[in-house]
């Protein structure tokens, strides 16, 4: 369970836009980048945030990862305060995206061991889980070449295992599918499913609307740091006026930005 | 904690280990440089002198009618060749030309100068640019015996018979010169200065890349915010980190100090004379000494390049913003170096050039050993506040999600 409650993230503004051209987001020498986000997220289903590019996706998923600090507002993960207690957050949060690199000088083996002994695992489990994880990602093959002489789609399966490696109860997948052919990115949408039927909270963000309509239980749609819609498919139909999910997503930016203006 | 920093740093070392620049700036080059730059320095520097010492130098007589005995003083010399070449204009163009080593210009009736009681003057012409040419000692040595034994004939005829008699004349007082610098002092505080520059510069090397490597690079390739969504606080990932680029530039400075060791004690037993003298008379406990004294500069430089490669944006940006601190090693090299600037307490607190001195101090063999627990201590403290610093420096989000 992923709740959070208005959630705001600012820095300090370092662009030197000219006036006209200023965002709306910009305040004196801050920078809004997240305002008033708040929605939740059951156990066990998957979300999919969406959004034009800029739109404070990554700035949320950051927070939510305890990697940046919110300004204000709360994001509780299964109970656990992200800014009271980010360690024990750490410890049930995985997170994908798609394009995380590799240490390409270490194996395979020797960067999932690094993470799995990072996580707290003991020799035992880490060995257990590894076992588990290769035969399942089928990355045995290549598990004792260098990260950086693999193809695209087994890197991202080795990104795979690190983000499983301490069995995460919720899963942050950002553009995961970025950069692959068609076989290894419905690898990973596979995976995600499995992910669900095995009971875990899924964020899932995404440009491509058909993975969108595959997956997600739940859409929340942010633009210029603020939550635009947040709902089900079908709701996101209807409010975009478009059974295209493509055109329901602009129609909805539109009045995003009809709203701001 | 310590299982944290431990993994962190087995890992890094790891990577690090499989890379050839880390492995040619850590070990290669610290190891090859300064034998190699020895061997070259005592092998050509002695071939110079043999030949310096064995050539004949080419001489051009003009004016030889003049004094014919000046002339046959230099013709019985051995390690002179006379040339037979036309006098120019402006005389020194011969040695320029390289047609000969040495001019001698003999005025004219010097002959009779000499005969009558008189004085004359002759000109030599040469080039001693090289610090190895003798041509100037080795002429003014024969012009010297001439003249000595003119004025020899002069004071016997003047009736003092015996050589002591006239060494009593032309030198009533003498003066007995006793220093209390011994040779490896002396040399030490010509050439000492060059040392420090050489350890700190591969000290700095040594941690140079490992440090953009651990931080920018990995900001560049995406895995750092993977580390930090690890349960690991910030805290610990940075001294994992620090860790290893302190080890680098130790390892470095290390390999530095051996290599310098063994040339010792290979080129202690190949030189010979002034070479050999002060080659044995350094000590193992000097060049240990010399390795504690880079302990704290190593986590100085560790420190200080980390903080700047974590603020890269890229491995590309961060080498820009730490290449310019090459001068955090030349600037307290030369400082060492310039003459008057001494190892004292107040030398003592300024980082890195305290550090210079005191291993000049070490290769002169004048070291105050007091002084050195002053430095380290001075060293110590500030290196520690750099590593705060970095501390505080890596739990910024704006340093490390900079855009």
């Amino acid at each position: 369970m992923i709740e959070v409650q208005s959630l705001n993230k600012s820095f300090v503004n370092r662009s030197k836009t000219k006036s006209k051209d200023k965002d709306t987001r910009e305040e004196g020498k801050w920078f809004h980048a997240l305002r008033d986000v708040s929605f939740s997220v059951p156990t066990g289903s998957i979300l999919g945030l969406l959004g034009p590019n800029g739109a404070g996706k990554t700035t949320f998923m950051r927070v939510l990862s305890t990697a940046l600090k919110p300004t204000s507002g709360t994001i509780q993960v299964d109970g656990v305060d992200i800014a009271k207690d980010p360690l024990s957050v750490r410890r049930r949060i995985g997170f994908l995206s798609g394009n995380t690199g590799l240490y390409g000088r270490l194996t395979p083996r020797e960067m999932i061991r690094y993470y799995g002994t990072l996580h707290g695992l003991d020799k035992a489990q880490l060995n257990q889980t590894m076992t588990l994880l290769f035969d399942r990602l089928e990355i045995n093959a290549f598990a004792d070449k260098r990260n950086d002489h693999l193809s695209a789609g087994m890197k991202q399966k080795v990104n795979i295992a690190r983000t499983l490696i301490h069995n995460p109860e919720v899963i942050i997948f950002d553009e995961p599918t970025t950069g692959l052919d068609v076989k290894a990115a419905e690898q990973i949408l596979r995976l995600v499913e499995e992910l669900k039927t095995e009971g875990r909270t899924i964020l899932f963000s995404t440009h491509h609307m058909h993975e969108v309509e595959r997956l997600t239980d739940q859409i929340v749609l942010l633009n210029m740091g603020t939550v635009h819609f947040n709902g089900n498919l079908a709701q996101m139909r209807e409010k975009g006026g478009d059974v295209l999910l493509d055109k329901a997503f602009l129609n909805l930016i539109g009045e995003g930005e009809r709203h701001v203006a | 904690m310590l299982l944290n920093i431990s993994t962190i740093f087995v890992k890094e070392m790891r990577e690090l280990l499989k890379d050839r620049r880390t492995l040619v700036l850590m070990i290669v080059l610290p190891t090859v440089v300064l034998p190699l730059l020895m061997f070259l320095i005592i092998s050509m520097t002695k071939k110079a002198t043999e030949k310096s010492a064995t050539e004949k130098v080419t001489y051009v007589l003009v004016g030889e009618q003049n004094c014919p005995d000046l002339a046959l003083a230099f013709s019985q010399n051995e390690s002179f060749e006379k040339v037979d070449a036309q006098p120019t204009e402006n005389l020194a163009d011969l040695v320029t030309n390289d047609i000969c080593k040495l001019v001698v210009s003999i005025p004219e009736g010097a002959q009779s100068d000499l005969e009558t009681g008189k004085d004359t003057k002759v000109v030599l012409y040469f080039n001693n640019a090289s610090a190895t040419s003798r041509v100037e000692r080795r002429a003014e040595n024969v012009i010297s015996e001439f003249s000595e034994s003119i004025r020899d004939g002069r004071l016997i005829a003047l009736g003092f018979d015996t050589s002591t008699q006239r060494q009593q004349l032309l030198e009533p007082v003498k003066a007995e010169s006793r220093s209390t610098a011994d040779l490896r002092e002396i040399l030490g505080e010509r050439i000492g200065g060059m040392l420090p520059y050489f350890f700190i510069i591969f000290c700095f090397l040594g941690s140079l890349y490992p440090a953009i490597d651990l931080g920018a690079g990995e900001k560049e390739r995406g895995t750092l915010e993977t580390l930090l969504l690890t349960p690991v606080p910030r805290l610990h990932v940075v001294l994992g980190k620090f860790f290893v680029v302190f080890s680098t530039g130790l390892i470095s400075s290390l390999m530095t100090v051996a290599s310098l060791g063994v040339s010792i004690m290979y080129f202690g037993k190949e030189a010979e004379g002034v070479a050999k003298q002060i080659l044995s008379s350094v000590q193992t406990i000097d060049l240990v000494m010399i390795l504690v004294m880079l302990i704290p500069i190593a986590a100085l430089f560790a420190s200080i390049l980390l903080s700047i490669s974590i603020y890269g944006k890229s491995f590309k940006e961060a080498q820009s913003l730490a290449t310019p601190l090459n001068f955090l090693c030349i600037i307290p090299a030369v400082l060492a170096m310039v003459p008057g600037v001494q190892l004292d307490w107040v030398w003592a607190l300024v980082p890195i050039t305290n550090v210079a001195l005191a291993i000049k101090e070490l290769a002169k063999g004048t070291i105050d050993y007091s002084m050195l627990w002053v430095i380290l201590g001075s060293s110590t403290l500030i290196a520690s506040g750099f590593l705060f610093f970095c501390t505080q420096w890596f739990q910024r989000e704006s340093v490390l999600f900079r855009e």
